[in-house]
This record gives structure tokens, C-alpha cells and sequence, in this order.
């Protein structure tokens, strides 16, 4: 019993990794491209909507995080 | 709709003496195109007919005193429209009346600012002299004495002390700097401007006046005397506009006209005699274009069809008017070519579509409905009516959903029994005296089942559009180079990929996700799962999936096209390649964000009320200004969030995953010689 507690504990805790350290990712993917996007549209205002777009873009990275957190949760419980 | 506009190369033909004629029946008819000349031995680009001058002066004053009047015609909606007869009768006088009028207003008015300047920087250097308080005739006009006037940042007394002890300062705090006047021996005067410099002293020059406060009240009351004139004037301009400017803008109008049509040569090509224009019309009219410009002409000049190699026509796009509001988001990825397929019809389905399944909340989306057509009747132009439309569209689907999952500001009804029924001293009574005991979403996306399938569902709404971008890839390349290519290039993905979806269903199978939908196949955690081939229980297949069977061959076929494919063009590395099919795994699985985004949005609506309606609770903390508070900052902020994040997502998963794989881009958009009117009749 108690090695399951601990076994759905580790799981718990894999997924908010997954989801947390994938966010951290996608954080750093986005400064750089965020500030770039930035930048370009202090020049040309017509560049906003691109930036915005082009600034989310790493954002996947974090979907597959979540995915897998998801995965954990329900395939190894 | 999804294809551009059908496009014919066309040549304009004729005598120089027919040229302003033509000139004027191309600009009537806003048909044709006009595509840059290139020129040669005997066709050079011609020049502006001799009218040009005087058009573009009147313009460029006109257009000023626009500019200064704040009229600009692509915001203003008139309220009546002239004939072009008017114009011409009243042309010159209205411009010289407006020269003259408005003209000389503007200027006057930029003197009397001048002027008010002027003063205000005398004032700025009297007001600290008087809080001095040395009268100004002691601070300047000595022989043998070196006064220094100004503001400085500490006391120079002590500096000073070290070169003279024959000195005085006087100092007075203003503001973040001192006033201060220091007088010296002329022989000293040098080194103590140094020293004083060190302080960061500027000095200011003494005016020549009597008396501070009599000097001040005159600046004042010269001040206002010139604010009066300036309000006269500009009220007097006012006036003017309010009265002309339907005209003004009719009369830019009318010139702009004027000069598109008169600088049609710098777009033709002449010779001594002839001039030929050369551009693109749309198929369907080029009979009557034809047929106008020859008998207008009386056969003079001619129109012919060019049956050319370089055939690069532009892109117009014709979509039926709901889709048309989405040209602006397809326009702003690019635009696409004459020969490619324009996505915005596919977009105006799937974008509010994916919108509405992640926000998916009543509240929501009709607050967004309603302030899109509250803001329609305020940005009318063009650009600003389009977008207010897609969020119109977007928040309709999004109340749809909102049904669906049961949300109205969050989840509306109890997620998990007696943990999140939030709204039960509140709805439920009146629920339950109209007679309902039980309301229950049609899916219930935050329940752990609900997550599942909907992961599940929006993995296979992904793999079907990346098959559709590829598909119509396939299509785009097939047109254009034939079967092999479109095989080759696009096709082998299409296996590629559907051997991955084989892989992801293989799996969903496994999780239980199929006993769900259709009631077969394992469910939830039963162990490992039978096989789903029909017959075979026992032996080394049992714990296969049939899924993962189908994918072996579907990959191994992608990989050998693959291969045949690449190596020819990068040599033996071009196999490494190969792993981009990885990538498409990858823009499957991000089609998952349509399910992550939306809980978010759930999860944080749901604390919120959790905590907003916990304060207001009779049984709970009771205390409902601050309960009310939360509730509406909790979800202004998520209402931000629910705008920008699934819209922003919502247009990635077309850019990103879906246009990339069959739109190129780099096309030119459509535009005829001519204009649609828009202050004249």
C-alpha cells in the first residue's frame, strides 16, 4: 500500500516536473525571440501581429510537456 | 474561393494622341492591373502628362492643411457625396478660397504660438530672479564687479572663500536647483566661473526690465491676449471644417484622381508615336474590356490577349463576404501566389472553430460577441470591421462550446461532487424551483475522462489537417510539376505521417480511449490490452496492437520515397533527413494546446469563483463587496487572457502546422488602375 502512495507521488511529481521544466524552456526560447519581436516592431509598427506570432511559437514545447504529464497521469497510474 | 482570381495578360495599344483618353477609360473601368515596364531599345517609360504639375501642387497644399485639420480620408465616413461636375465648376475657387482661409490661419496661428513661446521662456527666466529678490538693475552693468546670474546646484561660498575673501553670494532654493547671483572683483572673475562651473552653473542673461512683477503680470495678460486670438482662430477653422469637410475631401479626392490618372505614362512604355501598357485583367471581363476600350476609341487603339512565358499574374482573392474577414489574418501570413490555393475559406471555418473549443465558456463568448458589435459602430474602417467580425464569429462559437462543456464564467455545474459546486446557494435553488434537479454539460472537459478524449480528439484533429495541409500541397505541386514531384515532395509525408497517426491510435487504443468512443478494446487500466485482430487470442501476438502493425509498412514506403527523394539532392547525408518526420509528430501533438489552453482558462475562472464566491458565501467569510471585487478582476484578467491566448494559438495552428505545408507566399496582391470612391458620386 505504501509503495503505491509513494509510486502515485513520484508520478505526481514527474508530471509537474514535465509541464514545469518544459515551461522553463519555452520561457527561454521566448525571451529571446520576444525582445527581437519587440525591437522590430519599435521600427515598424505593421510588424506587431508577426511578432506576437513568432514570440508563441516555442510555446509547443510546453504542449509536449503537458501531453506527458497527461500520459504519466493516466497511463502509469 | 480557394482559388485566386482567373487572370489574362492583356496589351493596350495605340497612338500618343489617344493616350489621356485611354488614360481616363482604364481609370473608369478599374479593371486592368498595370504591370511594371521593363524598357528597351525603341519603348522608354513615359512621362506625366502636362497637367501633372499643377495637380500635385494643389495636392500637396490641400493635403496639408488635411493633415493639419486632423481629416483623414481613410477614417472619415462622409455624410454626403458630390458629382465630379461640382468639383471641376468650384475647383479653383474652393482652393484658393482654402489657400487663403485656412491657409493663412494655420499660419497666423503657428506665429501667435511662436510668440507665446518666446514669452514663456522670458517668464521662466524672470519668476527665479524674482524669488532672488535683488531688483534687476543691481544684478548687472558694473565697471570693476563680475555679477554671476544663474542656477547652480550647491552653495559655491566655500570654494569661492579659497580664491577671494572679497565676495557675495547670493542663494535662493528653487525647485531641485538653487538661484544664485555671486558678485567678484572682474580680476578674480575668471577662476570663480570655474569654480561655479564645477557646481553646474548655467547662467541666465538679466533682462532689461524695471520691475519683476509688473514685467510678469504684463507677460500674463499678453499670454492670455494671445490664447484668445489662437482659440478665435482655431474655433473659426473649426467652423470651416465642420462645414467643408465632406468637400475638402471630395476635392482631394478628385485631384488624387486627377494625378493617378495623369502619371499612367510613368507605368507605359513609348515611342514616338505609340505608347503600349501592358497588365493582367480577370478572364471573366476581358470581353467587355476589350469592347469598351476599342469602340471608345473608335478602333484606335487596340487590346490584345498575350500568350506570354512570363506569366506572373496577381492574387485576387475571391471569397464570399463572411470569409472575407478572414483575407486580413491569410493576407498577414503572406500572400498567396497566382497558381496557389488561398486558405482564408478553410480558415474562416477552422479558426473560430479551435477559438470556441478553447475558450468554450457562455460568459465569455457572449461578452466578447457583445463588445465586438459594440465597437463595430465605433472603428469603421475597413481593417478594424473585419477583425470586429472574426471576434464576432469567434465569440458566437465560443457560447456554442460554452453549451457543450457547461461553462459560464467557469465550470458552471459541480466537477467533482461536492468539491467545486460552487454556484449551489445560488443556482441551484432557482434551478430547482423551475423544476430542474439535474443539469449536466454534454462533455465535461475538466473530468479526468473528459481530458482524455478531448487530448485524443484534438491529436486527431491534427493529424487530419496536417494530412489536409499535405494533401493540398500534393495538389498545389501536382498543377504545377507533375505526379512524380508532388509524389515525391508531399505525398511521401502523407504516408509518413499517417504512419505516425497509426503509432498515436496504437497507443489511445491501449489507454482505453476506444472502448469510449466505439466500445471496443480495452478499457481503463484492465492490464494489457488483446489484440483487436479479429480471431487471434493466444500466442507471442497477443499484447500487439494492430495499430502498430498498420505502421510498419506506411513508414517503411514513406522512407523509401524519402530516400529517392532527398538523395539525389543532398547525396547519401539526405537520409539524415529523415528525422524530420519527427517534426510532424511534433505539430500533431501541438494541436493538444486546443484542450491545454482551455483548461487553463477553466482552472483559473474556477479560482476565481472558488475564492470570489467563498467571500461572498452567507455561510462562508460573508464579507461580498471584496467577493464581488475578485470576481470581477478575476475574470476581466481571464477575459484578457480567453481573448488573446486562443486567438494568438488559434492563428499559430494555421500558420505553423497548417500553412506551412502547402502555401509558398511571395504573391502580389491585386490592384486594378482605378479607385472605388469613396467622398464622390
Amino acid at each position: 500500500m505504501a509503495e503505491e502512495a509513494i509510486a502515485r507521488g513520484l508520478i505526481a511529481v514527474g508530471a509537474g516536473l514535465a509541464v514545469g521544466l518544459a515551461g522553463i524552456g519555452a520561457g527561454l526560447g521566448e525571451s529571446g525571440i520576444g525582445a527581437a519581436a519587440v525591437g522590430a516592431t519599435a521600427e515598424d509598427r505593421g510588424f506587431f501581429g508577426l511578432g506576437i506570432l513568432f514570440t508563441v511559437i516555442p510555446e509547443t514545447i510546453v504542449i509536449f510537456g503537458l501531453v506527458i504529464a497527461f500520459i504519466l497521469m493516466f497511463a502509469f497510474h | 474561393m480557394l482559388k485566386p482570381e482567373r487572370m489574362v495578360k492583356v496589351s493596350v495599344v495605340g497612338p500618343k494622341d489617344h493616350f489621356e483618353t485611354v488614360s481616363e477609360i482604364l481609370y473608369r473601368l478599374n479593371l486592368i492591373h498595370i504591370e511594371d515596364p521593363v524598357e528597351d531599345e525603341y519603348f522608354k517609360l513615359g512621362e506625366p502628362f502636362e497637367k501633372a504639375g499643377v495637380i500635385s501642387k494643389s495636392l500637396v497644399q490641400l493635403r496639408s492643411i488635411l493633415s493639419y485639420l486632423k481629416l483623414d480620408p481613410e477614417k472619415f465616413i462622409p455624410r454626403r457625396k458630390y458629382r465630379e461636375e461640382e468639383i471641376k465648376a468650384e475647383l479653383d475657387r474652393k482652393l484658393e478660397e482654402y489657400r487663403t482661409e485656412i491657409g493663412a490661419k494655420i499660419d497666423k496661428i503657428k506665429e501667435l504660438q511662436e510668440k507665446i513661446k518666446a514669452l514663456e521662456d522670458e517668464l521662466k527666466v524672470i519668476e527665479p530672479l524674482k524669488a532672488l529678490g535683488i531688483p534687476p538693475k543691481l544684478l548687472k552693468g558694473y565697471k570693476t564687479i563680475r555679477a554671476f546670474v544663474g542656477f547652480i546646484r550647491a552653495d559655491p561660498s566655500p570654494k569661492i572663500q579659497s580664491i577671494t575673501s572679497d565676495y557675495e553670494v547670493f542663494l535662493k532654493d528653487y525647485g531641485k536647483e538653487y538661484v544664485v547671483a555671486v558678485f567678484v572683483r572682474v580680476e578674480h572673475a575668471e577662476e570663480v566661473y570655474r569654480v561655479l562651473q564645477e557646481l553646474g552653473f548655467r547662467e541666465v542673461t538679466v533682462p532689461d526690465i524695471e520691475d519683476y512683477d509688473s514685467r510678469i503680470a504684463e507677460i500674463n495678460s499678453e499670454i492670455s491676449r494671445l490664447r484668445d486670438e489662437i482659440s478665435t482662430l482655431e474655433k473659426e477653422i473649426e467652423d470651416l471644417k465642420a462645414r467643408e469637410a465632406e468637400l475638402m475631401l471630395a476635392i482631394e479626392e478628385y485631384l488624387s484622381m486627377e494625378l493617378e490618372k495623369s502619371e499612367l505614362p510613368l507605368k507605359s512604355l513609348v515611342s514616338k508615336y505609340a505608347f503600349v501598357i501592358v497588365g493582367y485583367i480577370p478572364a471573366k471581363s476581358f470581353d467587355e474590356f476589350k469592347s469598351t476600350v476599342e469602340s471608345e476609341t473608335n478602333g484606335k487603339v487596340t487590346v490584345e490577349k498575350l500568350e506570354d512565358k512570363e506569366f506572373e499574374p496577381p492574387t485576387k482573392l475571391t471569397n464570399p463576404p463572411g470569409v472575407r474577414n478572414f483575407e486580413i489574418l491569410t493576407l498577414t501570413y503572406t500572400t498567396p501566389k497566382y497558381h496557389e490555393i488561398d486558405p482564408t475559406a478553410i480558415m474562416a471555418i477552422f479558426f473560430p472553430l479551435f477559438f470556441g473549443a478553447m475558450l468554450g465558456d457562455v460568459g465569455y463568448g457572449a461578452i466578447i460577441a457583445a463588445l465586438c458589435l459594440f465597437l463595430k459602430r465605433i472603428f469603421k474602417t475597413e481593417g478594424w470591421q473585419k477583425l470586429l467580425n472574426i471576434g464576432l464569429y469567434s465569440g458566437i462559437v465560443s457560447i456554442f462550446f460554452g453549451f457543450i462543456y457547461g461553462e459560464c464564467f467557469g465550470p458552471f455545474v459541480s466537477v467533482e461532487e461536492g468539491k467545486i459546486d460552487i454556484f449551489r446557494h445560488f443556482l441551484w435553488p432557482i434551478l430547482h424551483a423551475i423544476g430542474i434537479n439535474r443539469f449536466e454539460p454534454a462533455f465535461d472537459r475538466v473530468s479526468p475522462m473528459g481530458i482524455k478524449v478531448l487530448l485524443f480528439v484534438t491529436i486527431v484533429v491534427g493529424i487530419f489537417k496536417i494530412l489536409w495541409g499535405f494533401a493540398l500541397g500534393f495538389y498545389t505541386v501536382l498543377k504545377e510539376h507533375g505526379f512524380k514531384e508532388a509524389m515525391l515532395e508531399k505525398g511521401s509525408w502523407i504516408l509518413g505521417v499517417l504512419g505516425l497517426a497509426c503509432i498515436i491510435f496504437g497507443f489511445a487504443y491501449n489507454l482505453g480511449v476506444f472502448h469510449y468512443f466505439f466500445g471496443i478494446g480495452p478499457t481503463e487500466g484492465s492490464g494489457i490490452p488483446p489484440l483487436p485482430l479479429p480471431g487471434v487470442v493466444k500466442g507471442w501476438q497477443q499484447g500487439l496492437n494492430m495499430f502498430y502493425l498498420a505502421a510498419l509498412p506506411l513508414i517503411l514506403v514513406w522512407f523509401v520515397l524519402f530516400v529517392m527523394a532527398e538523395v539525389p539532392k543532398m547525396g547519401a547525408m539526405g537520409v539524415i533527413l529523415a528525422v524530420e518526420l519527427l517534426t510532424w509528430f511534433g505539430q500533431i501533438v501541438s494541436y493538444a494546446r486546443i484542450l491545454a489552453i482551455g483548461l487553463s482558462s477553466v482552472y483559473i475562472a474556477f479560482v476565481m469563483n472558488f475564492i470570489g464566491v467563498g467571500l461572498i458565501d452567507p455561510q462562508g467569510m460573508c464579507i461580498p463587496v471584496l467577493g464581488v471585487i475578485v470576481l470581477i478582476i478575476g475574470h476581466l484578467i481571464n477575459l484578457i487572457l480567453g481573448v488573446l491566448d486562443p486567438g494568438l494559438q488559434s492563428l499559430r495552428l494555421h500558420y505553423v502546422e497548417f500553412f506551412t505545408k502547402f502555401l509558398e507566399g511571395g504573391g502580389v496582391l491585386y490592384k486594378p488602375f482605378g479607385r472605388i470612391k469613396k467622398f464622390l458620386e
